[in-house]
């Protein structure tokens, strides 16, 4: 399949830092997949999304090694406001996804495809559609500073896909939304890799990108140490070295292992637990 | 809301009617056309049904002003006509004339805008400048500055609550809510800066700067009214200049 992004030794350094953030990473992207990135606080995740989107080097300057390739071009050679109607990123604090010029809610929606310069009533319909999509058409007339976390986060995700970027980062959507809002949000993410839509996650929420995620990236102070398939990620070794959580059935399954029992695979869905250590069915293991 | 017909007119009509009412009370001399004028803004206050929030502006934002405009115009004006004394002070009949002129036309004047922005929303207001020519990127200067203001009111609130948290006393006498206030503007100040790069980056990932022309929702159109009536103020503005030049 075609990549569609590309960073070949990428290393960076903030301008007032003495560190590097990013080392010396190296990975493919292919269009149409779903890849998640994961770490642990500080290990460069929501840099590495900044590069991805070129906030890296075109407004955060610092510096800047290696290269970006995004769709065949270098992150360099693009313009920001190029860039902007190919990645959309959502980020991850949703109070400042605000534009703070808009007063209603359908209006902060529709701000990305009246920059974009969409005719007027492609703008109408495009925004009903992603309001009814995300689940906020009752906030639409709503003032966006006047919600709260959660609201915030469905609205700036809207703002963002409403754009139909073919590139989506999303830099941990689901903080301030409980479980029934978070899998409804992996329900969009789901939705947009099925329209095509290459997808970049940092999430910290293991079981959902067992679920749904076709690549797993992981970073450990600013190293990207592991990269491939997700199942192959988790059922790595090395992946229980960086103290990052695994999937919950995973940790159950690695825990049995160690108390001597045999995995026929390391499983990263809850329905995959019985077969993996043997059982056939639940009824089997309740007559064990 | 249903809005009536003073506040369905044009933002320009409106902008120039108070730019057209400045002028005239600059022009006409003496003080009873100032106070015409404001007499003029009230009916059209009381006409579009903000009459209590004009008056409430209006006593806030001026009143103060005008006072101390007007005493230290009656007292320190230079005149020889002595109207009384007290103590040191005199006041004398050119301050009276000079402090009722020069504290009228700023009532004048400053009501003629309070009334204006009571009239018209920001962002219409914003809409009909860039509709005029102003680029987008100052439109959105004025119009984030304007919505900004509330929003680093709350967050000054919640940075005194933080400080409430950890023992600072912040409520009392004026001098205690100072002493309070003051530590809040560094933080306060800081993250403003900071929100200021975030907020630079959210437009960007909202296509700000994407090379095509941007469409509006927003739109605003223009009356009979709205047409004419930029002409009347410029043909009694002509009319008022030539009469001042004649007589």
């Amino acid at each position: 399949m075609k990549s569609i992004i590309e960073m070949k030794n990428v290393s960076y350094r903030y301008p007032v830092s003495d560190d590097q953030i990013i080392k010396n990473a190296s990975f493919t992207i292919e269009k149409g997949k779903f890849t998640a990135v994961v770490g642990n606080n500080g290990s460069g995740k929501t840099t590495l999304c900044n590069i991805i989107r070129g906030f890296i080097p075109h407004f955060y300057k610092g510096e800047l090694e290696g290269e970006v390739i995004v769709d065949g071009k270098n992150i360099v050679d693009y313009q920001l406001g190029q860039l902007g109607e190919k990645i959309g990123y959502v980020f991850q604090n949703p109070f400042i996804q605000v534009s703070g010029v808009k007063d209603t809610v359908f209006d902060e929606v529709a701000y990305g495809l009246e920059n974009l310069g969409v005719e007027e009533n492609e703008i109408r319909d495009r925004v009903k559609e992603i309001l009814k999509l995300v689940k906020i058409e009752h906030l639409q007339d709503k003032h966006p500073m006047g919600l709260s976390g959660g609201q915030r986060q469905r609205v700036a995700l809207a703002s963002i896909i409403v754009m139909n970027p073919d590139i989506l980062v999303i830099d941990e959507p689901t903080s301030q939304l409980d479980p029934i809002g978070t899998e409804h949000v992996f329900d969009i993410i789901r939705l947009m890799k099925e329209r095509g839509k290459t997808i970049i996650l940092v999430e910290h929420k293991m079981d959902l990108i067992a679920e749904y995620a076709d690549n797993l990236i992981v970073l450990h102070e600013g190293e990207l140490v592991l990269q491939g398939p997700t199942r192959e990620v988790f059922a790595d070794p090395r992946f229980g070295e960086y103290n990052i959580q695994y999937p919950h059935v995973t940790e159950v399954a690695l825990h049995l292992q160690k108390n001597s029992v045999k995995l026929n695979y390391v499983p990263i869905l809850d329905e995959e637990l019985p077969e993996s250590i043997g059982w056939t069915s639940l009824e089997e293991s309740a007559h064990d | 809301m249903q809005k009536n017909f003073i506040q369905q007119l044009h933002p320009m009509t409106k902008f120039f009617f108070a730019l057209f009412l400045s002028a005239a009370v600059l022009i006409i001399p003496g003080h009873l056309f100032s106070f015409l004028g404001f007499a003029i803004l009230l009916l059209i206050a009381v006409a579009a049904g903000v009459v209590k929030e004009f008056l409430g502006t209006v006593m806030k934002a001026l009143l103060f002003l005008l006072v101390i405009i007007f005493l230290m115009q009656l007292f320190f004006y230079p005149g020889d006509h002595v109207l009384g004394q007290w103590g040191i002070f005199k006041w004398t009949e050119e301050g009276l004339n000079y402090g009722l002129t020069l504290s009228s036309r700023i009532l004048a004047m400053g009501s003629a805008f309070i009334l204006f922005f009571r009239l018209t929303e920001v962002r219409d207001f914003v809409k009909s400048l860039e509709d005029a020519g102003l680029p987008p990127m100052g439109a959105y200067v004025v119009l984030s500055t304007l919505q900004i203001i509330p929003e680093m009111r709350r967050h000054a609130n919640t940075i005194m609550d933080a400080q409430k948290t950890r023992g600072v006393e912040t409520e009392g006498s004026l001098l205690i809510r100072a002493k309070a206030f003051i530590p809040t503007l560094t933080p306060l100040i800081l993250s403003s800066i900071s929100s200021t790069e975030e907020r630079a980056i959210t437009l960007e990932s909202r296509a700000f700067s994407a090379p095509t022309k941007k469409t509006s929702l927003h739109k605003l159109t223009k009356s009979t009214a709205d047409r004419i009536l930029p002409f009347v103020y410029i043909t009694i503005l002509v009319g008022l200049i030539l009469w001042r030049i004649l007589t």
